[in-house]
């Protein structure tokens, strides 16, 4: 076999996270090579240590054979590797020439003829079509995409590694985008693919290699395994055997949403005409690799996206049309992805933020009153280690932020609680607490809705599990509802 | 203990110019003194140099609150200055000055407005909206100052001066001591702006949208509007220190009536830090800078000086005090 990459022992660790353990990767030359994982089984650190954004603590690379010392993104591509990764880098406001020369431009002084007939032959040999003097704000996702290859090639690329390249792309664009592929692998092109979307590795690769944990699990000729193996040894088997957490599930509808669609951040329809109905009492978890429209979803179902079509309903009245505030007064809690930007505000003290998000409440109709009333009790709810509550939020480290904004959700009359990642920063029995706590409140009436990447979390936690993949969403049968190797089909697409 | 090393730094920075300057300092910095804070009729001099400071500094310092850096408060400064007069003129009377004072706001909050709906809805940044609304207004009110509103017996750009019944009188004149009406206001207009933003839920949400707009609009605050509604309060305020300054001060408007005290208010506002009672203290210094800083040409020495030194004080102050809103993260 003719290798382009060869990596061995690659090890990496990061403070107490052994992110690589000893991870080998061979991949021929001329192939397109499926790298398939769940978040965090280390895929991405894997390829930032070929890509040379990362030094690995050990291990060796060569490349055609060649062993070579990889400490910058600058020597990878002078040994013609490039990478894009999953938040691709075009700039909106240059046109598609200065974006695919940005970075390689081939001297002080720009010679935009000259490179634009360059540009335009590569084009022509992938058969893609560019205007070269549009913004790229214009560019649809997969043009964007499709810029990112040519970069790349402009780079004289020989070796291709793309992160989730179809994450935002229709089949259409994806089946496109596979065929440019094919045709740069017949003419000698290597290429690495990312991805947890298993129809495309049988489709379009012809080996994989599968990372769990940070460790190498296997390689397979594609043609030599199925379906469920792979989904199998991805997500691993389960280890503890798991009670079903008891649901006081209640007749009563709570959360209905209808055909709803809604648009990502890149113009792509991130959320695929989804229908799904919830009861008073619920705690659902919605599982799925990250990217797979959950965002979106979390974002609609809080009223900061606006959806495209569909009808979002509580307890029978329409939430789609209604301002995050009226659906907060509703009863709407929110335990936000990224505290940092969308659930604190840094410079405060904690008593200013414990009335953030709930100030319209008749609990803080004294603002100041309702502060000092509560904040304490939102910081004790889950033990937030704090130098005083009129200490600025800054002051608290990252986890006793994620307890406070926790605590605050859940203080004063929940009736839908969204919570985006809740254990994140959280030891385990923090994360029990925070999720007892969310189970005390559904028993007490609300709605619950956990989205995580986390099966493990959703599982013994969640009386109910729905699954997101490429923007769909699936729910396990009734037979195989806490089946961990079912829902893991249904999160790689292989269900 | 920053304030401190600043206020140390900037007396510094002051006699060091001063001897290039070729001045003697101790003479110098006496006569700054003497000449603002020295006698009755300095001090009251001073004081009405800082009324409009004040007034537009709590303007500036209202929209800085919600993220806004209001440039035009020297537009709205002039367009209510200019509309109040003409009310006055009209209207005359006690009366006139009310309603006066009513028009001044309210042209300056319009004014303002573009500005706010440019940035809420269209993302237009509020420093080049505010200074191209700052070109059009002093050009706007030349032309109606030597139009439409000119006076009788005005040779200039300038309408007519108000009759004496509508001239606001000092609250208090002891001797040469005058403690005028319209610093009241702006003393009032402080603590008010002070409370709503930290005691009320629509200042509390106002705070929210200037320090962090995603969380704010994750907790509910109808954002754009806050925005909007900012704006519109800034301008409204400086309306109302150019109204002021007409009935307490000008009596009449005329081009150039102005010296750029709205500008000066940025400095103003920045030099309070986040606390709307430092407005007080640092609308005084700036007004006793303007007030002493005239005595020094006595000496020979240019006003600019003080100007200047201020202005490096402010920056320094700006990159100390406002490093972690402005810097960049990580």
């Amino acid at each position: 076999m003719n290798l382009a990459v060869e990596m061995s022992q690659i090890s990496k660790r990061y403070g107490d996270v052994q992110a690589l353990d000893s991870v080998s990767l061979r991949v021929e030359k001329g192939t397109i090579h499926a790298l398939v994982g769940e978040n965090g089984a280390g895929k991405t650190t894997l390829m930032k240590a070929l890509y040379g954004a990362m030094s690995a603590d050990s291990g060796s690379v060569s490349i055609n054979g060649e062993p070579v010392t990889l400490k910058t993104s600058r020597e990878a591509i002078a040994k013609g590797i490039g990478m894009v990764s999953q938040h691709y880098g075009i700039i909106g406001e240059l046109t598609n020439l200065e974006n695919l020369i940005l970075g390689a431009e081939n001297g002080s002084i720009l010679t935009p003829v000259q490179n634009q007939q360059r540009a335009q032959d590569l084009a022509e040999r992938m058969g893609f079509q560019f205007d070269w003097n549009a913004e790229s704000s214009t560019l649809s996702p997969a043009g964007g995409q499709k810029l990112e290859i040519l970069k790349l090639l402009w780079r004289n690329s020989q070796i291709m590694i793309l992160d989730e390249p179809t994450a935002m792309l229709s089949p259409q664009d994806s089946d496109a985008l596979y065929a440019s592929l094919k045709q740069l692998a017949q003419q000698g092109t290597t290429i690495i693919v990312v991805t947890h979307r298993l129809p495309e590795v049988f489709e379009h690769c012809k080996r994989v290699t599968v990372v769990r944990g940070g460790r190498h699990i296997a390689d397979h000729e594609v043609t030599e395994v199925s379906a469920n193996q792979l989904a199998e040894e991805i997500v691993g088997g389960s280890v503890i055997e798991r009670p079903t957490p008891v649901s006081n599930s209640q007749p009563t509808d709570s959360l209905e949403v209808r055909d709803l669609e809604v648009k990502g951040d890149k113009g792509q329809i991130a959320v695929k005409s989804i229908s799904f109905a919830l009861k008073k009492g619920q705690l659902v978890g919605i599982a799925g690799v990250d990217g797979n429209g959950q965002r979106e979803l979390f974002h609609a179902i809080i009223g900061h996206a606006k959806p495209l079509s569909g009808i979002l309903t509580v307890e029978g009245s329409d939430w789609t049309q209604t301002s995050i505030a009226d659906r907060i007064i509703a009863g709407l809690r929110v335990i936000p992805e990224d505290r940092h930007h969308e659930g604190v505000i840094e410079d405060w003290s904690l008593f200013e933020n414990a009335s953030l998000g709930l100030q319209r409440l008749p609990e803080f109709s004294d603002i100041s009153a309702g502060q000092q009333e509560l904040g304490p009790t939102m910081a004790e709810k889950f033990s937030t280690k704090h130098g005083g509550l009129n200490q600025p939020m800054s002051s608290l480290s990252g986890g006793n932020q994620q307890r406070f904004v926790a605590g605050r959700a859940l203080q004063v009359a929940p009736n839908l609680i969204l919570a985006f990642q809740p254990a994140r920063g959280l030891d385990l029995n923090s994360t029990t607490k925070v999720y007892q706590e969310i189970r005390r409140r559904c028993d007490e009436g609300a709605t619950a809705i956990i989205v995580s990447f986390d099966l493990d979390e959703l599982l013994d936690f969640c009386d109910r599990i729905l699954v997101m993949n490429h923007g769909e969403m699936f729910e396990p049968k009734p037979e195989e509802a806490r089946d961990r190797a079912a829902i893991g089909r249904l999160m790689v697409g292989a269900g | 203990m920053k304030v401190l090393g600043l206020i140390a730094g900037g007396i510094i920075l002051f006699i060091a110019s001063l001897l290039v300057a070729g001045a003697n300092p101790v003479t110098a910095v006496s006569q700054l003194i003497t000449g603002s804070v020295g006698s009755a009729s300095a001090v009251s001099g001073t004081i009405r140099e800082m009324t409009p400071l004040l007034i537009l500094g709590v303007s500036v310092f209202l929209a800085l609150k919600a993220g806004l850096f209001n440039i035009g408060a020297e537009g709205q400064f002039v367009i209510g200055s200019c509309f109040s007069a003409a009310t006055m003129l009209a209207i005359g009377g006690p009366l006139g000055v009310v309603v006066g004072v009513l028009i001044g706001a309210i042209a300056g909050g319009l004014w303002a407005l573009p500005a706010g709906y440019v940035k809420a809805f269209r993302n237009g940044h509020e420093v080049i909206t505010t200074i191209m609304l700052n070109n059009i207004a002093i050009n706007l009110t030349k032309w109606l100052a030597s139009g439409p509103f000119k006076g009788e017996k005005a040779v200039s750009a300038s309408t007519a001066t108000l009759p004496i019944q509508s001239q606001l009188t000092p609250l208090i004149k002891v001797g040469q001591f005058e403690l005028p009406q319209a610093v009241v206001v702006g003393i009032l207009l402080t603590l008010g702006v002070g409370y709503w933003l930290s005691k009320t839920t629509s200042g509390y949400e106002l705070r929210a949208v200037g320090a962090n707009p995603t969380a704010a609009e994750f907790a509910g605050v109808k954002t754009k509007q806050v925005t909007v509604k900012a704006m519109f309060l800034s301008g409204a305020i400086a309306g109302i220190a150019g109204a002021l300054q007409i009935a307490q001060f000008e009596h009449r408007f005329y081009d150039g009536s102005s010296i750029g005290y709205g500008f000066d208010a940025l400095g103003v506002a920045l030099l309070a830090g986040g606390n709307a009672f430092g407005l007080f203290a640092s609308s005084f210094i700036f007004g006793a800078l303007n007030k002493g800083g005239t005595s020094l040409m006595g000496l020979g020495i240019d006003k600019g000086i003080t100007t200047m030194v201020l202005a490096i004080v402010i920056i320094i102050f700006a990159a100390v005090k406002y490093r972690q809103k402005g810097g960049q993260h990580d």
